[in-house]
């Protein structure tokens, strides 16, 4: 039966004692080291250090923004508000610093406030007020564009010239020991939330928000206050990648946020995550955000024009998808 | 939340049967109304007059667009689904329109017709990837939009071609507000839809699928058809953007995705299935265009429009929730 659903991968002994949450996440480093391997025979110099190291970066800022997603998603939730947190984000860093290093440190953290402000009306919203999340997230994302557009003077400010304070950029792009400093801070995210998810009263409360509202209710799961601290946790993430996108581009621009809602939460399916929340587990959404900027690397390397790209791009999501995306039968 | 009590609804009269049940469509008319009464007013305080001619031609005209493809989102919606590639779909049928058409009548109703066509076939893959394959609705529809998108440029890499001045003046005319016509077209449309056994159908099919299976209704054959005629909607909208803009951009399409959503859900329209009407979402969408007027009008920066527009869509959801908790309590 799994076997028929699953395709005939899952018929191997070997993966059929794996959990499904374990065997989809296999299937997604899987799929990564494939395109990796397919990208070093349409290009030799695909899998050197310096190229691998490059695309992981990129990816970085996807798995950033995909574990806000994901914590939304394991709850039934979505967040559609994360372009223009990140933008909002990002360019509040450079007007709050200006670019100079000793306001950096105030600037940052007015950024992922600002986050955490933009996820706690998020959560509010839809817990009391009972707005349906898709709803409340896409309001919020046109309130915080309107804001962003408005209050910079559509881009034109004086202070949005400013670049990244050399801090940030330092923090994010400077080699340690020959790796990028974003891919630690990257390791040190997924150390966390992989702690955080599995190990933690937190991370069990959230899988059981996702399972069952009303049964994690009636066992003692305060559901509103974890719902409003996970929609928290995906603005801090968004206005956190906004933050590394300007250290890693030095300067901001307008919809620098806009191909990351799609992305994010295509890393977060890929990575085995349902949709309709409670299953799946974070390293498949790692796996899920390198294998989506592994793919658009692949297609660069082989010079395939924009719009082949774009629909090989949603070909190939659906094909992951069907190899493993797939609903049970419900009769 | 309230449980509903065995009995209640056989005791209620015909007329608050009817109010309970429209509830948010009701809810929608009144905030169009209000919404043109603020109009009218701010419009003739700041120039001294009351909206002509050429005011009710210009909203109109740039309401179409949304207006279609809010309908075609509330269709998907009502079938338990979302539609995420309408905006793929009308950059698409807006590339289509602006490079193929000539300016015979006859090449015009025949570009028409395929244009639809193709609508409907977008709409096909999204319904079988949807009901056959058993994914996710809003993954699949991720991947088609992005799919969409790159067949659109393949068609019209520079934004630029011509949709012939004969399609705008039938279309969209620039000097008479018949355009108007159309909405009185689709009101009468979808009152016979809805009557129709396709139109039972998809209310069935989104309010229970077990029980709509249960008595004879071919589930798979209904969710499919949603997608086809939300397709075949999109490329509707599409075509009226050509007109209005009269030229081709095989990216003008991509914010109409939200902002059917937005209309959908003004409406009263909700992604939980079954529930709300295409009259909610054409009022709806006729809001969202004519509160871009109320801003100008009011002397705010155009910059704040995308704020205003997420506010209010986020309050009249709140509203139309709120009301209806309490009229489900007064019981």
């Amino acid at each position: 039966m799994s076997g028929q659903r699953n395709g005939r991968l899952s018929s191997l002994p070997a993966l059929r004692r794996l959990t499904p949450d374990r065997r989809r996440t296999l299937y997604a480093f899987a799929a990564a080291v494939l395109l990796f391997l397919i990208g070093a025979l349409v290009r030799p110099g695909f899998i050197e250090p310096s190229s691998v190291k490059s695309i992981l970066v990129v990816a970085s800022f996807v798995g950033f923004v995909a574990t806000g997603q994901a914590f939304v998603i394991l709850i039934g939730g979505i967040d559609l508000s994360v372009p223009w947190v990140l933008n909002a984000s990002a360019i509040l860093l450079v007007t709050s610093s200006l670019g100079q290093d000793d306001r950096a440190a105030e600037a940052v953290l007015l950024c992922l406030g600002l986050g955490l402000l933009t996820g706690l009306v998020n959560g509010l919203g839809i817990v009391f007020l009972s707005v349906p999340a898709v709803v409340m997230t896409l309001g919020m994302n046109g309130i915080m564009q309107g804001l962003t557009l408005g209050l910079s003077k559509g881009f034109t400010c004086h202070a949005c010239s400013s670049s990244s304070p050399a801090v940030v950029r330092d923090a994010i792009t400077n080699n340690l020991l020959g790796v990028p400093a974003d891919l630690y801070v990257w390791l040190g995210v997924v150390l966390l939330v992989t702690f955080a998810l599995g190990f933690t009263t937190f991370g069990r409360r959230v899988y059981a928000v996702g399972n069952n509202e009303r049964a994690s209710y009636l066992a003692g799961v305060n559901v509103r206050l974890t719902t409003v601290v996970l929609y928290m946790l995906s603005g801090l993430f968004a206005a956190f990648t906004g933050i590394a996108l300007v250290g890693y581009g030095g300067s901001p621009s307008l919809g620098i946020g806009d191909p990351y809602l799609f992305q994010s939460i295509a890393a977060v399916v890929i990575g085995g995550m349902s949709i309709l929340g409670g299953r799946g587990s974070y390293l498949g959404v790692v796996a899920g955000s390198i294998t989506l900027v592994a793919l658009v690397s692949v297609l660069q390397a082989m010079n395939m024009p924009d719009y082949g790209r774009s629909i090989v791009y949603g070909v190939v999501v659906l094909l992951i998808l069907l190899l493993y995306g797939r609903e049970e039968r419900e009769v | 939340m309230s449980r509903p009590k065995l009995g209640q609804s056989v005791r209620r009269s015909r007329w608050s049967h009817f109010t309970a049940q429209n509830v948010p469509s009701l809810l929608a008319l009144l905030i169009l109304i209000a919404t043109l009464v603020f109009y009218a007013v701010l419009f003739s305080t700041s120039l001294g007059r009351l909206p002509g001619n050429f005011e009710l031609t210009s909203t109109t005209n740039n309401a179409m667009p949304l207006v279609f493809s809010a309908v075609g989102q509330t269709i998907v919606f009502l079938s338990r689904g979302i539609d995420l590639s309408v905006g793929g779909m009308m950059d698409i049928s807006n590339s289509l329109a602006a490079t193929r058409m000539g300016g015979s009548p006859g090449s015009m109703v025949l570009w028409s017709i395929i244009i639809l066509l193709v609508g409907a076939a977008g709409g096909l893959i999204n319904g079988l990837l949807v009901a056959l394959g058993r994914l996710q609705p809003i993954l699949v529809t991720l991947a088609t939009l992005s799919i969409f998108q790159g067949v659109a440029i393949k068609v019209l890499p520079q934004p630029g071609g011509k949709v012939p001045t004969g399609y705008t003046d039938f279309l969209t005319n620039p000097g008479h507000p018949w355009a108007l016509i159309f909405i009185g077209l689709l009101v009468l449309f979808w009152l016979a839809f809805r009557r129709t056994a396709f139109g039972v159908a998809i209310y069935a099919v989104g309010n229970d699928e077990e029980s709509a299976r249960a008595n004879g209704i071919r589930v798979v054959r209904t969710r499919v058809g949603a997608y086809v005629v939300g397709g075949m909607f999109a490329a509707a909208a599409g075509l009226f953007l050509a007109a209005t803009t009269t030229s081709g951009d095989a990216t003008a399409g991509d914010s109409y995705t939200l902002t059917s959503i937005a209309a959908a859900f003004l409406g009263g329209t909700t992604i939980f299935g079954g529930r709300g009407s295409a009259l909610g979402s054409i009022a709806g969408a006729l809001v969202l265009s004519i509160l871009i007027s109320v801003l100008f009008f009011a002397g705010i920066n155009q910059l704040y429009e995308d704020f205003y527009q997420g506010l209010f869509l986020v309050l009249a959801v709140a509203l139309s929730a709120l009301v209806g908790y309490f009229l489900r309590r007064k019981k």
